[in-house]
């Protein structure tokens, strides 16, 4: 089983068949591409079933002091992704920490100059929660992050 | 706020320990080594999650065991409050956990409930040490004061790191990545300018009167300046986050020479001025101290104003830096503080609330 494992040669998840079966899956929306920090991320947002695009796996998050620059994460790829597919929407779902942040934002200014929009997860309240148990800065951000109803 | 019970397991030297504190003043009388200090620590740990005496925390838990744990009651305005932290030493070093009444929080949010300003000698270099201890100060009580100024310095701290690492050359340079971080350290770093800059005129305004109520003015006023290491010019968020970016587009060359972050709030600093003259410089040894003195009541008065109620204060070893009239008046100050905890190796002539005797992590009220 173990050696039958390897990274998809399109989004680098990790897969049996290669492409995998969420690259191949004609039923999904070629035109949305969800970067992810780690082939588990996929599983967590796939359990959600509110997804139906694609993904691309970065291998981990920006962070020159552990060594890890863009050059160590699948960015070139991602890049070149984008320029050969052409997504009309790129989500960012990388970590609310400081890395998953800088992570977004550069990737957004890479990104730009192609003219696909950039977008990443909104920060929240989880549901269920009260809001007297937020901490404030969650609570802030859920504020400025609120919508119209 | 009033801290009515602290509870202490494998804390330093106390195995274990029930405290219930007198609202007022709180005379803590020992000899050296017995763990007068120990507790105070304690209770700064109970408030602000850190110890004002190390950075390592493992030294913390008494030697040979897992875990040490502070817990504590208070009343605070909001009403009665339960709070811990445990320090738990593991193999990937040590781990802290915080509690407000009973419930697992995260440090941002525990941060702030029970407030505190601490005084222990080391604070007497404040005038003539390094920038990072004056830092270090208006760090330590803002970050009480603010939930958001607390995330901004988190935040901040940690861009600024990944930046220097970049600068370094951990990994391959990369203009975009630079200018990612420098961003992220202009939203964090301008919230921190704007608040310090408040903070320090506030501070100097109260410094600066009680000052002039000890000493006359004889000596001329006492000030202090926030020496923002990116001048403020327009205190606004708009014109602080426009000047740094200007500085940092400005010194990008040299930061990558240089390889290290030369711009930006972690290279700001207060000065103290006596009469018009920088105070490291020209004042005596008194002038300083009293200017130290001057301050940490400033920094007391300034968070009281600030959150609407009194921090508890806490007053390590600090008696014995004073000649007997500067104590004397100390002591008829404090006396009047919601509650304070004052440490001292020989008996002190003021009004206690409570007295305590402390030997061998022995706690025993004599008064």
């Amino acid at each position: 089983m173990k050696d039958r494992v390897r990274l998809c040669s399109r989004c680098f998840s990790l897969t049996e068949d290669d492409p995998c079966a969420i690259c191949t899956d004609e039923r999904r929306d070629a035109t949305l591409l969800c970067v992810v920090a780690e082939a588990k991320d996929i599983f967590a947002l796939e359990r959600t079933a509110a997804y139906r695009g694609r993904y691309h796996v970065l291998g981990g998050l920006i962070s020159p002091m552990d060594g890890i620059g863009p050059a160590q994460l699948r960015v070139k790829e991602l890049i070149e992704r984008i320029t050969r597919e052409e997504p009309k929407e790129v989500i960012v779902a990388t970590n609310p920490n400081a890395e998953g942040e800088a992570t977004a934002l550069y990737l957004s200014r890479l990104i730009g100059p192609s003219g696909v929009p950039v977008t990443r997860l909104a920060y929240g309240l989880p549901i269920g929660g009260d809001l007297d148990y937020a901490d404030e800065i969650t609570l802030a951000k859920a504020l400025e992050g609120r919508r119209i109803l | 706020m009033i801290l009515t019970r602290l509870t202490l397991a494998n804390v330093r030297n106390y195995a274990s320990l029930e405290f219930a504190p007198a609202p007022g003043l709180n005379v803590l009388i020992g000899a050296n080594a017995q763990g007068k200090s120990n507790l105070l620590e304690a209770i700064g740990l109970l408030g602000t999650g850190k110890s004002f005496r190390t950075s390592r925390e493992s030294e913390i838990v008494t030697t040979g065991l897992p875990t040490a744990s502070v817990a504590g009651e208070a009343v605070v305005k909001p009403g009665p409050i339960r709070l811990s932290c445990t320090i738990a030493l593991g193999a990937g070093g040590t781990r802290k956990r915080y509690t407000i009444n009973g419930r697992g929080v995260r440090y941002a949010t525990y941060l702030g409930k029970l407030r505190v300003v601490t005084f222990v000698p080391a604070h007497l270099q404040l005038v003539t040490g390094p920038p990072a201890l004056r830092r270090a100060l208006v760090n330590a009580a803002l970050a009480q004061e603010s939930a958001a100024y607390y995330a901004a310095l988190a935040s901040y701290g940690k861009h600024l790191a990944q930046k220097n690492a970049l600068l370094r050359g951990l990994v391959a340079a990369d203009e975009a990545l630079l200018t990612t971080y420098n961003e992220r350290l202009i939203e964090s770093g301008t919230e921190l300018i704007l608040a310090r800059r408040a903070f320090v005129t506030e501070l100097e305004a109260r410094a600066s009167a009680i000052h002039h109520a000890w000493v006359g003015d004889v000596e001329g006023d006492l000030e202090l300046l926030y020496a923002a290491n990116v001048a403020v010019e327009v205190p606004t968020h708009d014109g602080v986050a426009s000047a740094f970016a200007a500085r940092l587009d400005e010194q990008r060359a040299a930061e990558l020479v240089r390889k290290t972050s030369l711009v930006g709030p972690h290279r700001d600093d207060v000065e103290f001025r006596l009469g018009g003259r920088p105070l490291a410089a020209f004042g005596s040894q008194g002038q300083q101290r009293t200017a130290v003195l001057a301050l940490k009541v400033a920094e007391y008065e300034t968070l009281f104003a600030y959150g609407g109620e009194a921090p508890i204060l806490l007053l390590d070893d600090v008696l014995s830096e004073l000649d007997g009239e500067r104590r004397a008046a100390f002591l008829r100050g404090v006396a009047t503080v919601e509650q304070v905890f004052v440490t001292t190796t020989s008996e002190v002539d003021a009004r206690a609330a409570a007295t305590y005797r402390i030997e061998a992590a022995q706690l025993e009220r004599v008064a």
